[in-house]
């Protein structure tokens, strides 16, 4: 049996960590959480998760930071990255976007657009 | 001069198709939003795929639509077959100017197209949002912040109001109470998540049968669904 595909969630928001997680376990994720950047940059590289979901506004450092954080770890440099955030300004999508991320989802988030996005991440095609 | 459209899709059956439906026009493509968003031009008509590699198309619409800087672009969103109303409705509330389900059919997609280009040139300008929501008997005015039901004014406080309307624009989507805090109540610190229960038990109970749309999802928040 090939092993469960895991989802790294990075959310400082307990409702949306909530949400995502369950969206992740329905697309038949493993689920691993973080309510914050540094702590999820920490347990992705310990983990080596298949898929990160990361906000963009976290406490401690930005998601974009955390993203670059997570680039430099050898063994992650390839991992998808999916942002979100609050619907906000072009330019953060653009910055994201730029990253290299494999997606950017804007909150409050349609759960079945999250979940194709989620499933187009990690799923063979 | 030639008209002009931005195309973005991944699909080579739909770049194919917008080559031949839109013989004639300037066409430039572009297989994610992120090739896009690298320059993205403040005028002219877009025809983005509701599903882009990286983003989804209403998401970016809303995005670009909420931008100063892109506000006066036209948007046509194109999303999966068969035509549905609710996702051609979702379209329209994260500010898309037109739907079709993919493909639609060439000569009234050409059609379409020249219409809106002819009549909307940029810099125009134009309504933001709709004036007024209708569904059924249910009558929501943002610009005069009213709503009724069956011709009977509901009574709204302002952050009633403010809730509803947010809910509107985002039908179909899981709204958590910490979201409703940052985004109606703006400054969160001064009420919590038990202030957004009571607040929305009494709209639901002012807007009588329509009251029900405003769904609870368990520890999760609401969702909105006409």
């Amino acid at each position: 049996m090939t092993p469960r595909p895991v989802i790294l969630v990075v959310d400082d928001e307990p409702d949306y960590l909530r949400i995502a997680s369950r969206i992740a376990a329905k697309a038949g994720c493993a689920v691993l959480t973080a309510a914050a950047a540094l702590p999820g940059v920490e347990l992705a590289a310990r983990e080596l998760p298949d898929l990160i979901l990361l906000d963009v506004g976290l406490p401690d450092v930005s998601g974009f930071e955390a993203a670059r954080r997570i680039r430099k770890v050898p063994a992650l440099a390839k991992t998808p990255i999916i942002f979100f955030t609050v619907r906000s300004e072009l330019d953060m999508v653009s910055q994201g976007l730029a990253l290299g991320a494999a997606g950017y989802v804007l909150k409050p988030f349609d759960p079945d657009e999250l979940l194709r996005r989620i499933k187009a991440a990690v799923l063979p095609a | 001069m030639k008209p002009a459209a931005f195309c973005l899709t991944s699909d080579p059956a739909a770049r194919a198709f917008y080559r031949a439906a839109l013989a004639g026009f300037a066409l430039k493509f572009y297989p994610t939003a992120a090739a896009f968003l690298k320059a993205p031009p403040a005028a002219g008509l877009a025809v983005i795929d509701a599903a882009l590699p990286d983003m989804g198309g209403g998401d970016l619409v809303a995005a670009l639509r909420g931008s100063p800087g892109t506000a006066g672009l036209l948007l046509v969103l194109t999303g999966a077959a068969p035509y549905s109303p609710a996702a051609a409705a979702a379209s329209f509330d994260s500010g898309a100017d037109e739907y079709f389900a993919f493909p639609p059919d060439p000569l009234l997609f050409r059609a379409r197209l020249l219409n809106l280009l002819g009549r909307g040139p940029a810099g125009r300008p134009r309504p933001e949002k709709p004036a007024e929501y209708e569904f059924g008997d249910l009558l929501i005015s943002p610009e005069a912040r009213a709503a009724s039901v069956g011709g009977k004014k509901v009574r709204l406080t302002a952050l009633e109001f403010d809730i509803l309307l947010y809910f509107l624009r985002n039908q179909g989507r899981v709204v958590s109470r910490y979201v409703l805090l940052e985004q109606v109540w703006k400054d969160a610190a001064e009420a919590g998540p038990r202030a957004v229960d009571k607040r929305i038990e009494a709209l639901r109970r002012k807007l009588g049968r329509f009251g029900s749309k405003i769904g609870t999802i368990f520890r999760l928040g609401y969702i909105f669904r006409l």
